[in-house]
């Protein structure tokens, strides 16, 4: 893993990293389901904006959650329609897994349509609460921490909000349009450090709180600076 | 810190003290805490409102949310500079929402976003006419009378007369000044209505009446996904938030605590499962008292119900006795009739307790379940009204439906400490996240700027 890298002196990166971090404000939505055939029509008609509130966005409002939080459908499936198994499979979906929008709606929508295949008479069973679609308004912003070392970096990623973490680690996908993240990316580019790179990309978000994330991180970055 | 401190000094008028009871007889146990007679007077302490504190600075809050979220709340703020801001509502003190503004105003004005406040005016027959609309939005049976919709708008038209809207943003609260909205073309400002209220089941003619008013605003805000109606202007959901540097809120020295207890007579030395809420149904604090019961077959604790309003309510009295008459002679079962400035005493029961109860049948958003997560406490609460968004099943608290289940999670927590230890950490982090008055001032910060034309990013921002 890192080992080998530990052995290299350390590159002078072209460019600093620019820890960036973003908030959001939550919209009401037009979508509601009060059973789970409506929820696979909103969630086909529904814009990116509320898939991506209730799978990325969900994550980080629920950040310190270490298990059995994964995204707001599979959430309600179990806790408003008692559906288990359906429960089960949305909880699965890894929205690290998606690099465009279209592609993790496509997969919620065919889990549910799979699952109303197996189990019709659930598909209009009334839920114990509707499901309220929301949408994410999101403002980026820069924070002051702006490194172009290592231990600068390791530094500031002690020092900024999980927000940002979740921003450059999870978001940073639908922006790359590529299957890592921002960190992942800065580390292999500019500091030529492929295997951590690597390492932090295999980090998993959904048996992690994002402290925990980025204490993993840290550990990665540690390692190869001592 | 004690709570003297704060206290203005002035005589026990025993013809109105508020006071403590159980309804039991001095405990028959040889060892323990003193018996607790079966009525006896509130601590003098309590007995006269403190004096308020100083309204906290952002800095303040810095070591709560971290360095981080104040700069992101400085930088949002930046970007609106030189804009200002008009909150308009109808009460100055008493009620959630004066006591919501009295925080946030000072703290956009620190933010270099001048924000003024103020409040309507109008006779009795108009306050009587918008509590009536408050009930009937709330779902009341209500006859809307033309007469009724004349004073509302008479005294709508008063208050723009006397009224100036100069700011770049006005936010109107709840219904009373709803109407202002009708000089909105005479101004350049953008006008949001944010809505305290449950509008999920409204009176359809009262609605039918207000929705062309709300229909003006640029955008609306509710405290719930379910309380927001089909409207052709933007909706946005801002939870009901607590500010942790509150008298309810903050943190307390331990002696303090343990003096409370004292005063109170609270054993420390074992669990202690507490309800803070007003003596009122809805809260359920008769099934309070059974659920402890059915858990005492197999479990030590005290109980504390802890609230107010059977002094000044009719039935908040009445309440109050079917809560003796439930408790019987037990004298583990700690009634206290608190008045309203008791924050300190509050938060101390709070932080001394092993449990937080809230088994609400209906419930706004629930407050004290806010305070109780804040506070780290492992916390059973009703899956009713806004709970469920602050309880998560399992993760940051546990929800009932019934006695029995509030009998059982009582049961499994005292049992359980370090699942239930874990529920109260995640609980603590749920709040710190999302509802906080920080968390607020960034979501009217990030609203403020999305109308004034900030674009929100692109996903892949």
């Amino acid at each position: 893993m890192a080992t080998a890298e530990q052995q290299l002196p350390l590159r002078k990166p072209d460019k600093p990293f620019y820890f960036n971090t973003s908030e959001h404000l939550l919209r009401i939505g037009r979508e509601r389901a009060g059973t789970l055939a409506e929820l696979l029509r909103a969630l086909r008609e529904c814009p990116d904006n509320s898939i991506f509130q209730h799978t990325f966005r969900t994550l980080q409002e629920h950040h310190f959650i270490r298990q059995g939080f994964s995204n707001d459908f599979a959430h309600w499936s179990l806790s408003a329609c008692h559906e288990p198994i359906l429960a089960e499979q949305l909880a699965s979906v890894d929205v690290r897994e998606f690099t465009e929008i279209a592609g993790l709606r496509a997969r919620m929508v065919e889990i549910v349509e799979d699952f109303l295949q197996q189990h019709p008479r659930a598909a209009a069973r009334p839920a114990h609460e509707p499901f309220f679609f929301c949408a994410a308004d999101l403002v980026v912003m820069p924070t002051p921490f702006v490194p172009d070392t290592l231990p600068g970096f390791l530094d500031a990623l002690r020092q900024v909000s999980v927000h940002s973490i979740h921003h450059h680690f999870i978001e940073a996908r639908l922006r790359l349009k590529r299957m890592s993240n921002d960190f992942s990316q800065w580390l292999e580019e500019e500091m030529g450090l492929r295997h951590s790179a690597l390492a932090i990309e295999r980090i998993d978000i959904y048996t992690n709180t994002l402290e925990g994330v980025r204490q993993q991180i840290g550990r990665i970055v540690g390692q190869v600076l001592n | 810190m004690s709570s003297e401190s704060n206290r203005i000094p002035g005589d026990d008028h025993s013809s109105n003290s508020p006071t403590m009871t159980t309804a039991a007889p001095p405990p028959s146990k040889p060892a323990g805490p003193p018996a607790r007679p079966s009525s006896r007077r509130l601590p003098s302490s309590v007995l006269t409102p403190p004096v308020p504190p100083p309204t906290p600075h952002l800095d303040d809050y810095r070591s709560i949310i971290g360095t981080a979220q104040i700069d992101a709340l400085r930088f949002l703020a930046a970007d609106l500079k030189g804009k200002t801001v008009k909150m308009v509502n109808s009460t100055a003190v008493g009620g959630g929402v004066a006591e919501m503004l009295n925080r946030l105003v000072p703290l956009l004005s620190e933010l270099e976003v001048p924000t003024h406040w103020e409040v309507i005016t109008g006779g009795n027959d108009f306050f009587e006419v918008t509590k009536a609309f408050h009930n009937a939005l709330h779902g009341a049976q209500y006859e809307l009378t033309k007469h009724a919709q004349e004073i509302f708008l008479m005294y709508n038209e008063q208050n723009l007369q006397r009224m100036q809207f100069a700011e770049e943003v006005v936010v109107i609260h709840d219904p009373q000044p709803a109407a202002l909205v009708r000089t909105k073309e005479k101004t350049s400002a953008k006008w949001i209505w944010r809505c305290h209220i449950d509008l999920s089941s409204p009176n359809a003619a009262l609605w039918e009446f207000l929705r062309p008013f709300i229909e003006e605003y640029d955008a609306a805000i509710f405290s719930s996904q379910s309380f927001a109606r089909q409207l052709p202007i933007p909706q946005y959901l801002f939870y009901p938030c607590i500010d942790p540097l509150s008298e309810k809120n903050k943190e307390l020295d331990d002696s303090f605590i343990q003096k409370v207890c004292d005063d109170f007579g609270i054993d420390r030395s074992r669990p202690i499962v507490t309800q803070v809420s007003r003596f009122d149904r809805l809260k359920d604090p008769v099934g309070v008292v059974e659920a402890y019961k059915l858990a005492k077959k197999y479990v030590d604790c005290q109980l504390v119900l802890a609230g107010g309003g059977a002094t000044d309510d009719p039935e908040g009295a009445v309440v109050l006795q079917e809560v003796k008459e439930a408790a019987g002679n037990d004298p583990d079962i700690i009634v206290l009739d608190l008045p309203p400035w008791c924050a300190l005493e509050i938060n101390a029961i709070q932080r001394a307790s092993t449990l937080v109860i809230q088994k609400s049948l209906r419930e706004g958003f629930g407050l004290t379940v806010t305070e109780a997560l804040w506070k780290g406490k492992p916390t059973i609460a009703g899956a009713v009204g806004g709970i469920p968004n602050q309880v998560i099943h399992k993760l940051t608290g546990v929800l009932v439906h019934s006695v029995e289940g509030c009998a059982f999670q009582i049961r499994y927590l005292l049992t359980h400490p370090e699942f239930a230890r874990r529920i109260g950490t995640s609980g603590r982090e749920h709040v710190k996240e999302n509802f906080l008055i920080t968390t607020n001032v960034k979501r009217w910060l990030l609203l403020f700027g999305i109308l004034a034309g900030s674009k929100p990013a692109p996903i892949a921002a």
